[in-house]
């Protein structure tokens, strides 16, 4: 399996889904066989993985924490790398 | 102790089912009374939503027998719940799946006897691959993600690698190769069932192996036969714990074989709350935790890793479901296993096998 770049335009798989834990009030992405409990940077990645550049998804990450670009760029493409080989992201 | 939160359930909404497989899961004695009602499963999903529960699976038996599975899955979408149906394919249409995608199932699997038509069907005890492999093929056009289901054992273990094949070519995303727990019928047909050493040394490496070589293509699952192992598997990552089971009647169970210790009384969902159930009821919490545990398993150091193992197997193997399982070699009882697996035949005998009749 290739590695992300910032080009990619990932997207969740559509066996996926994500969802709001009724006793946690968590976000939870299921998907079949699997449960993953999203802490909240986690989740806000997956918010906005809708088919737009890895690229501007941290910009617009950045904007939101009010940190530089830089500062979260390796830790958001090692979170969506281990979706991507649970093939739980569409990358066109 | 305080019961934890459950995340998933398993609803087994019918026992009715076309296959006769030797290792069915359906027990070997159904009690009397009717299916639960898609009105009584709607209640239990919302119940179940509520207790904690994200993931449902809809087993049997074929669900596909159930008419109104699609009221029952949209019921389970309704609370929340990420749904599931475990078939055989026997039944799925295009019409009939299209009409369950609507009432929002999630995924589907689809289970396999073998790679070959002859064998598939020996097994099924009917005519049924052919119309797996259709299935198969209708799940993918579909556009749901393919996931696969083989029982492994003796009859079939040699063919892992055309298994594997098939898998792929059929463009599977996810493949369970569970080899045969021995429970039920299962237990019943242990005798053909049941892989000899080699047998398990060689489809060991196969699919460690396959998991390597199809990663981040498609997923390998390997259930370990546990008669070979040296410790005993986390029998469902401990009793009631993380999972529950409801069977087509209604009892709610801690396992799916559960039916297996005889003096468990199954609470029922017509008589009780699924919360008192899960929280309350002396079946529940016979287990739980790791308090009942005898030695060896209370001083072990795996003691949270492994629960003491199988309390079926303890009870079906030493008549004692308070007992480590004697899978694990630190069992007073282990020669109990050793004495089974040694007293495999080789080569196999032609199998006759006990099949489910009703």
């Amino acid at each position: 399996m290739t590695s992300l770049t910032l080009q990619n335009r990932p997207q969740l798989a559509s066996h996926a889904r994500i969802q709001t834990d009724r006793v946690t009030g968590q976000t939870v992405l299921l998907f079949p066989e699997g449960i993953l409990e999203l802490n909240e940077t986690s989740g806000a990645i997956l918010e906005r993985c809708n088919g737009r550049p890895i690229a501007d998804l941290i910009a617009d990450l950045a904007q939101h924490y009010e940190v530089p670009d830089s500062e979260l760029q390796a830790d958001v493409l090692e979170f969506l790398e281990d979706l991507h080989r649970r093939q739980l992201l569409r990358v066109p | 102790m305080t019961a934890p939160r459950p995340y998933a359930l398993l609803a087994e909404v019918t026992y009715r089912c076309p296959l006769h497989c030797p290792y069915c899961s359906n027990p070997l004695q159904q009690g009397s009374g009717s299916e639960l009602t898609s009105a009584e499963w709607a209640r239990v999903l919302e119940e179940a939503a509520a207790l904690g529960v994200l993931q449902v699976g809809f087993s049997g038996g074929e669900p596909l027998a159930r008419h109104d599975l699609g009221e029952v899955i949209a019921a389970a979408r309704a609370a929340g719940l990420f749904t599931n149906v475990l078939t055989s394919g026997v039944g799925l249409m295009a019409t009939r799946l299209a009409e369950l995608r609507s009432s929002g199932l999630d995924s589907i699997q689809l289970s396999l006897q073998a790679d070959e038509t002859n064998l598939a069907d020996s097994i099924a005890g009917t005519r049924a691959h052919l119309i797996k492999l259709d299935a198969a093929r209708l799940i993918k056009e579909a556009g749901l993600p393919l996931s696969l289901n083989v029982v492994l054992h003796r009859q079939n273990l040699d063919r892992l690698p055309q298994i594997l094949s098939l898998a792929e070519e059929l463009g599977a995303q996810r493949l369970e190769l569970a080899n045969t727990q021995y429970y039920g019928w299962a237990l019943k047909n242990r005798a053909h069932l049941l892989p000899t050493k080699s047998q398990v040394d060689t489809a060991r490496a196969v699919a460690e192996a396959a998991q390597k070589r199809l990663a981040g293509r498609m997923d390998v699952f390997y259930v370990l036969p546990d008669y070979y192992e040296t410790r005993p598997k986390p029998c469902l990552a401990g009793w009631g714990r993380r999972y529950l089971t409801v069977n087509p009647l209604g009892d709610v169970l801690p396992c799916p074989t559960a039916f297996s210790i005889p003096d468990l009384a199954l609470p029922n969902v017509r008589q009780h709350s699924l919360q008192w159930i899960w929280t309350e009821s002396e079946a529940f919490n016979r287990f739980r935790g790791t308090a009942w545990m005898p030695e060896p398993c209370q001083s072990c150091d795996r003691r949270e890793i492994d629960f003491g193992g199988c309390r079926c197997q303890a009870a079906l193997l030493l008549g004692d479901a308070t007992a480590t399982d004697p899978v694990c070699t630190l069992s007073p009882r282990h020669q109990v296993v050793d004495d089974i697996v040694s007293s495999l035949q080789d080569p196999a005998p032609v199998p006759t096998w006990e099949m489910r009749a009703f």
